[in-house]
């Protein structure tokens, strides 16, 4: 009886399956508040008036396009999981791997320009929007690597034949994070082009 | 059969992930937090009241911080800086709803535990590390940070502005950013226990008031702390790696730093944005806390139950909309200025509807003065004091006089400080059956409570006419200032009370800890209360109800509820919410 929570793994289960998703909402919107406290700050910090427009790279549209890409990948796994076809989940959650990989792949390259043309993110010659567009991007990343960790755990569960037409909760909460995170790198992409660039 | 463990100590009371453990983790490691914020004031007191004397204490607590038993200048910095910065965050945030979300959340909803008992544990063990280093700071090498609980840049901003700029400044950003994960990970799991962990018939309009308040102030903590979050970050960057979100034009030392373009002003946009919902997180659970003790200690159902959901509702959002009253004096828009000013005096009305509801509640009640009962009044009492100043440091025409002054340090300790104090008191003394299975002594009790509430006035009311005088707030010592002459004896008669505050707490030490190992053992409901936490047995188990979870019939505010005959309806001055509706009876919060 002392026990009836700690060892019930039916119990367990059960608050899994209920909790997980609203729980990742909730945390999600703490990112969104995380990330409008960012691009509010370079909205203030523009105010003072005269900057000089940095061109947004190339690798940063490739990156985009890539991004939301991954987004159908992603999901179109789920579909297959819900016939559980598992060779064609595979298949969609590795594509989607190397595509985030890609996407971060990109997104250097768009640094390496910006540092080229003599932009940078810290020091003398750096400006507040140098600063900003290398922050804000890298936060993006540092997020994205969370649903790059997730996006193993879900193809290690997948292989393993974890997800069935019923429960598939642990998929589908790494894909609402991944259209997330794509959805996050939209906003911010436009968002930079136009107040930074 | 109940088996209790005895083999896995490390479980049951270090990595618990029961919620009733962890609420008590949070409330010691809380109250110790707030017991060496407490001894902080009291230190900086004695430099206040006395300055520039010797006092043994001061050498004892202090050693080499010290020459002679007076505390240097950038010690007091720090000591205020760290007084603050724990009393907000370490005792009222985290020790507040820490400690009463855990307990009450799963036990009035009628749920098994938290939506994830892991990352609740995570939540405590967060706020422990962060505890851990944010007291560390106190002992490196210049001391800990010296800027205000507020941080403002530049002087957090550059390591060589003051000597608590250094380690002691680092450590403050990277303990409240492990603060700020910790309080985040806990309100996401108090948001869905709420949304979705309710027993059967606990609809939203059946929930007890202090759940509503848990619930709207882990809201307001997930939308603004990742704020906060994104301004240290800001900072941190300034600070170690050569960025300019927040410098511009710095001459420090004779020497003129790289830093150009960035604005302190920003910083403080940030900031306060989190700043101002922060002292609604410190305040919303002691109000609930004081809805729940004054209904069930005046056996009154609770006057315009679902106003008061509106009017937490309102509060919390009128929070976000009023950052800018801290800071009508950066050159802001005036217009701008009117805005805040506007949006801020709005909040007056939900808060003055909160205080209506709870003196009608009080009006003519069956009142039994326990000690959490004086201390809601209490809080009645403080919330009230102290809304009165808001309104003329919310109007920006006012504000530019006292700004800075003492006159806001009174103002926000007697509205924030002791209100949510006088709660959290409130909420121990009342639930304190529930935490420990023992009853705490009311006489002590009472004896804490009038040693408080007297000695704090005595601390915050005379700040005003400082305040209106002109006194700065965070000054070591006004005895260089002509002007501040005659104000000798009001600061000698603060410190007095700022002392006898002090010794009153210790009483209340003692009663906790005496109590919880000696107390007389709690019956089940002690206080014929209604909501689900009485209906679990007194020893505490995983899980809390053997059996079924009970299902709620009506809302939990039935009390001294009379038939037309004026007798008593089932005979008892209360009715439990698992007490099915009658024929003729109506819900108490449908209407
Ligand atoms: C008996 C208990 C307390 C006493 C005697 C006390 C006294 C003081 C005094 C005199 C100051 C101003 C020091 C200065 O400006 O030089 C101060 C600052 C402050 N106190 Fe308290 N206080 C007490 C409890 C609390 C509580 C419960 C809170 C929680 C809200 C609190 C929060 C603060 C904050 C935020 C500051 C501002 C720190 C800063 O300027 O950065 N204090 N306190
Ligand atoms: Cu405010």
């Amino acid at each position: 009886m002392a026990t009836i929570v700690s060892n019930n793994s039916h119990y367990k289960d059960e608050l899994k399956r209920k909790n997980s998703k609203p729980l990742l909402w909730i945390a999600l919107v703490s990112i969104v508040m995380f990330f409008g406290g960012m691009t509010s700050a370079v909205i203030v910090s523009q105010g003072g008036g005269s900057f000089i427009p940095i061109p947004m790279p190339i690798g940063f549209t490739i990156s985009t396009y890539i991004i939301i890409v991954s987004s159908f990948v992603f999901h179109f796994g789920l579909i297959a999981i819900k016939k559980e076809n598992y060779g064609l989940a595979k298949i969609s959650v590795v594509l989607t791997l190397i595509l985030g990989l890609s996407f971060v792949f990109t997104q250097y390259m768009g640094w390496v320009t910006l540092h080229d043309n003599g932009f940078y993110l810290t020091g003398k010659e750096s400006t507040q929007e140098s600063s900003f567009l290398y922050l804000i991007t890298g936060l993006h990343i540092a997020h994205l690597i969370g649903g790059l960790i997730s996006l193993i755990v879900v193809l290690v569960k997948t292989v393993k034949k974890r997800y069935n037409s019923d429960d598939s909760v642990g998929y589908q909460v790494s894909l609402t994070y991944w259209h997330f995170l794509g959805g996050l790198w939209v906003y911010l992409f436009f968002f930079l082009r136009y107040s930074i660039a | 059969m109940s088996t209790h463990h005895t083999k896995d100590f490390l479980f049951t009371y270090i990595f618990s992930t029961d919620h009733k453990m962890i609420s008590k983790q949070f409330l010691i490691t809380g109250f110790l937090m707030g017991f060496v914020g407490l001894i902080m004031s009291t230190l900086f007191r004695l430099q206040l009241g006395w300055p520039g004397e010797s006092f043994e204490v001061v050498e004892l607590l202090m050693g080499s911080w010290q020459e002679d038993g007076v505390m240097a200048p950038d010690k007091y910095l720090s000591l205020v800086t760290m007084h603050g910065t724990i009393m907000v965050f370490f005792l009222l945030t985290a020790g507040l709803s820490g400690t009463f979300s855990n307990l009450l959340i799963p036990l009035q909803i009628g749920a098994r535990d938290m939506a994830s008992g892991f990352m609740n544990m995570l939540s405590y063990w967060f706020f422990f590390i962060s505890s851990v280093i944010m007291l560390c700071s106190l002992f490196v090498e210049g001391g800990a940070a010296s800027a205000g609980w507020t941080i403002y840049p530049p002087l957090s901003a550059l390591p060589q502005a003051i000597p608590g700029s250094g380690a002691g400044m680092t450590l403050w950003l990277i303990a409240m950013s492990i603060f700020i994960v910790s309080s985040l990970i806990g309100s996401l799991n108090y948001i869905v226990t709420v949304l979705n962990m309710r027993t059967k018939g606990m609809s939203m309009t059946r929930l007890p008031l202090t759940i509503w308040a848990f619930f709207l102030t882990a809201i307001l903590g997930v939308l603004s702390f990742p704020v906060l979050l994104s301004a240290a970050l800001l900072l941190t960057f300034d600070r170690s790696f050569g960025t300019s979100f927040f410098l511009s034009d710095i001459y420090i030392g004779g020497q003129v730093l790289d830093h150009t373009g960035g604005s302190p002003i920003l910083f403080e946009h940030l900031f306060w944005f989190l700043g101002h919902p922060e002292v609604y997180i410190v305040l919303l659970p002691a109000l609930g806390i004081t809805s729940e003790v004054i209904s069930t200690m005046t056996r009154k159902p609770i006057f315009g139950y679902r106003a008061m959901i509106g009017s937490m509702m309102a509060i919390s959002f009128l929070s976000f909309i009023v950052w800018g009253h801290h800071m009508f004096l950066t050159g802001m828009n005036p217009f701008l200025g009117s805005v805040f000013t506007f949006t801020t005096l709005l909040i007056a009305i939900p808060s003055a509807v909160k205080v209506f509801n709870y003196l009608t509640t009080l009006w003519k009640g069956n009142i039994k003065f326990t000690p959490a009962t004086l201390f809601s009044i209490g809080l009645v009492s403080t919330f009230i004091t102290g809304g009165v100043t808001g309104l003329v440091l919310g109007n920006s025409a006012l504000d530019i006089n006292v700004h800075d002054t003492y006159f806001v340090i009174g103002h926000f300790h007697i509205v924030m400080g002791l209100s949510a104090i006088f709660g959290m008191f409130a909420g121990v003394y009342h639930w304190f059956p529930k935490l420990f299975g023992r009853m705490i002594n009311n006489k002590l009790g009472s004896l804490h409570f009038w040693i408080t509430i007297v000695s704090s006035y005595g601390v915050f009311f005379p700040m005003h006419f400082l305040g209106l005088a002109g006194v700065p707030r965070r000054y070591y010592t006004f005895s260089e200032f002509p002007m501040f002459e005659n104000m000798v004896d009001i600061n000698e008669l603060i410190s007095v009370f700022a002392i006898a505050a002090m010794i009153g707490q210790l009483v209340f030490f003692f009663n906790f800890v005496y109590s919880a190992f000696r107390g007389p053992k709690a019956p089940m409901n002690p206080w014929k209360s209604n909501t689900l936490e009485w209906t679990t047995p007194v020893e505490h188990f995983h899980g809390n109800w053997y059996g079924d979870i009970p299902t709620v019939h009506r809302w939990p505010y039935d009390y001294s509820k009379v038939d037309a005959n004026g007798e008593f309806v089932y005979g008892e001055d209360f009715i439990p919410q698992t007490t099915p509706l009658g024929d003729n009876e109506k819900d108490g919060g449908e209407h």
